[in-house]
């Protein structure tokens, strides 16, 4: 099982792409961002660049959606 | 398996630049469209850590107990890699940027659709 | 290996970190500031030519102490040849190039000081963070730190256009960065294909490998890279299609911010343009496609310069247009074509920072840049309107002016390359710039001034006439001894042949 998991990370960063993108809810969509960021991350490390996915575990899934639930936070939650 | 994880990977990270080229260009919102450019970045920096990857190398760290031969056949390509982590660090501050200009339209015009803020040219 | 050479960037740097850090202390941020742009032209003629290995990895080839107990394995191959540092390297051609952005880079920041109430460390910051990055493009013989730099000026440029305080600046720069945000990742694309088909980030390593047969030149991933890497170039230069959001900008920002964006923009189209040409020189339409580039941005620009009626609107398509001049030399692939195009950059820097800051006048004076509300501005200061007279003559090529000269040399080179018909086309055009900048001064200087326009009694800055003084001295110079740029920019034109 264990040789399949980057074939469900590559799926996951995708999958977690489109459903942050088809939010309503922006605040959702910002959290959602790690999901990719996240995936991203392990697969990384799968593919043999552990510095990267440190550095992409910080930015990708901390940084960014922080980013993205401060902004939303200070302007409008909702998709009008 | 049928495709190898390096091809599968290549198409991820094509299929999130597309994803994320068509969020920025057609989604009303805003924040919308600056996540699908983060998406834009990472997919790039995925494609470039995928061509340095080598299938069934090892990581590229020079370890005591290795030989000169045996670690430039099996390691992977490390130059991209350098590459990505300055890349990554861009894509974020870029990022930022766009965000407090985002804050600040918010401010403006009470608004996130871009057809209202970007939409007809003024001068 | 002169020391000199990464202090052309890392001066400018660490002056811009540390007028960020005194932004208040208004004295100390203005001698700073003055001093920093002052030294920046200066350098670049103290240096003596060569490359900077960062870090001091110097190619094997040339670091005997190391390649001594190397294996054949490692000597014997490409490798020994390869270089494996960060390589800056420094010639003629960037010694004029970066002396003349280091001038205008001067008298922006100079009139930015002396124009603004306060002096703002954070406004300067931005300058010169643009400024180092530019010349870092210049320098630069790796294409991955030359990505970042592009990606620090595109930024730099943004933050000018926001710290502007003119209407509707935000709107402007967020759509410059969400555009810049689709062609960074994907010139970094085509960079990446690149390394994925050569292995190497070294311009010279890749044209190495590519003319010697380490990889296929007919490889289609580098045709993929050249459409991408050109795509970036675009952006980078306000090109079409990002012409009129690059004109935009230019209108959205002061007039100084304007004058050094211009310089910006124009020397990160002949670093970017000239790169395209060392590596895919080889693939015949490559040229072609610079040369249908520059058309189209030479008639699309100048038509829509025509209908504007905000004149730093008109401005800032007449300065897009000009870029169509330089692609052409560079797309005409002779000597002479690519040594008219790379002086035709620097006479384009000077010329449009000159006009930009002229008509900064009006812009001090009136607080409009509405050319229908403008009038009667020649009777008000007539020195100022003739120096912004002379500009405008020597942006369409009046002799003794510099443009003249280039212009003349695009000419010939395009008759000598077989051509003639790209010959009559910049003629004509030039005309037809000439004739817009005619349009726009009589509105604004000459015609009788609207009775509701009011002028107010600020004197205009001894800085903005030394500024524009100065201008017009080095565009005399150029124009008379147009040899002493030519002789520098031709080295650089032969080696793209």
């Amino acid at each position: 099982m264990i040789e399949y998991i980057e074939y469900v990370l590559m799926l996951t960063t995708v999958l977690g792409a489109v459903i942050a993108l088809i939010q309503r809810d922006l605040l959702k969509a910002a959290i959602l961002t790690g999901i990719p960021g996240a995936s991203l991350a392990f697969l990384y490390q799968f593919l043999l660049a552990p510095d990267v996915a440190l550095t992409q575990a910080i930015v990708g899934s901390a940084i960014v959606p922080v980013f993205f639930a401060l902004a939303v936070l200070r302007t409008r939650r909702m998709e009008e | 398996m049928v495709l190898s994880a390096q091809l599968f990977s290549f198409f991820t990270a094509g299929s999130l630049i597309v994803i994320g080229i068509f969020a920025a260009l057609f989604l009303d919102n805003l924040i919308k469209k600056i996540i699908g450019l983060a998406f834009i970045g990472d997919g790039v920096n995925l494609f470039i850590i995928t061509m340095g990857y080598k299938p069934g190398g090892i990581v590229y760290i020079f370890l005591p107990n290795m030989t000169i031969s045996n670690f430039a056949q099996t390691a992977s390509y490390p130059l991209p890699f350098a590459l990505v982590l300055t890349s990554i660090v861009i894509g974020a501050s870029t990022l930022a940027v766009m965000l407090g200009l985002v804050i600040v339209l918010n401010k403006r015009h009470d608004s996130l659709s871009a057809s209202k803020i970007l939409g007809d040219e003024r001068d | 290996m002169d020391p000199f050479i990464p202090i052309m960037v890392i001066l400018p740097i660490a002056s811009a970190l540390f007028l960020n850090l005194l932004h208040k202390n208004d004295r100390t941020v203005k001698i700073l500031a003055i001093v920093t742009a002052l030294v920046l032209p200066i350098i670049p003629l103290l240096t003596g030519y060569g490359s900077h290995y960062f870090g001091g990895y110097a190619p094997l080839s040339q670091n005997s102490a190391i390649a001594q107990g190397l294996p054949s394995l490692i000597t014997g191959t490409q490798l020994f040849i390869f270089h494996p540092a960060i390589t800056y390297v420094f010639a003629s051609a960037q010694k004029v190039m970066i002396f003349i952005l280091g001038i205008v880079a001067f008298f922006a920041v100079f009139t930015a000081l002396n124009e603004t109430k306060k002096p703002s460390g954070v406004y300067a910051f931005l300058m010169f963070m643009g400024t180092a990055s530019v010349i870092a493009i210049l320098l630069s013989d790796d294409i991955f730190n030359l990505y970042v730099f592009f990606e620090i000026a595109a930024l730099a440029q943004v933050g000018i256009v926001i710290a502007s305080n003119v209407k509707h600046n935000y709107e402007t720069a967020l759509k410059y960065v969400i555009l810049g945000n689709i062609a960074g990742p994907l010139l970094l694309l085509g960079i990446a294909l690149l390394l994925g088909v050569t292995g190497n980030v070294n311009i010279t390593d890749i044209i190495y490998s590519i003319k010697h047969g380490l990889v296929n030149p007919q490889n289609p991933v580098l045709l993929m890279a050249l459409g991408l890497i050109t795509f970036g170039w675009l952006y980078g230069s306000g090109l079409p299609p990002f012409h009129t959001i690059k004109s935009a900008l230019y209108s959205k920002a002061l007039p100084h911010g304007a004058a050094l964006i211009q310089a910006f923009t124009v020397f990160m189209m002949v670093a970017l343009g000239v790169i395209i040409l060392r590596i895919f020189s080889y693939l015949p339409f490559s040229k072609m496609a610079i040369i249908a580039v520059s058309l189209l941005a030479l008639v699309l620009s100048i038509t829509m310069a025509i209908v504007q009626t905000d004149f730093k609107r008109i401005l800032g398509y007449l300065a897009l247009g000009e870029l169509g001049y330089i692609g052409i030399g560079l797309g005409l692939g002779t000597t002479l074509g690519i040594t008219a195009g790379l002086f035709q950059a620097v006479n384009e820097a000077i010329i449009t920072a000159f006009l930009f800051i002229g008509f900064g006048t009006v812009l001090y004076k009136t607080r409009t840049s509405d050319t229908r509300k403008l009038g009667g501005m020649m009777f008000k200061n007539p020195r100022v309107a003739l120096l912004v007279l002379l500009a405008g003559l020597a942006m369409a090529g009046v002799p003794p002016l510099n443009a003249f000269q280039s212009k003349l040399m695009l000419i010939q080179a395009s008759l000598q390359a077989g051509v003639p018909e790209l010959g009559i086309i910049m003629i004509l055009l030039s005309i037809v710039t000439f004739m817009t900048f005619m349009k726009a001064f009589y509105t604004i200087y000459m015609r009788p001034k609207p009775p509701e326009l009011v002028i107010h009694d600020y004197k205009i800055p001894k800085a903005t006439i030394i500024s524009l003084v100065a201008f017009l001295i080095i565009c005399l110079i150029l124009g008379l001894f147009p040899q002493i740029a030519t002789s520098n920019l031709q080295t650089l034109a032969s080696s793209l042949v």
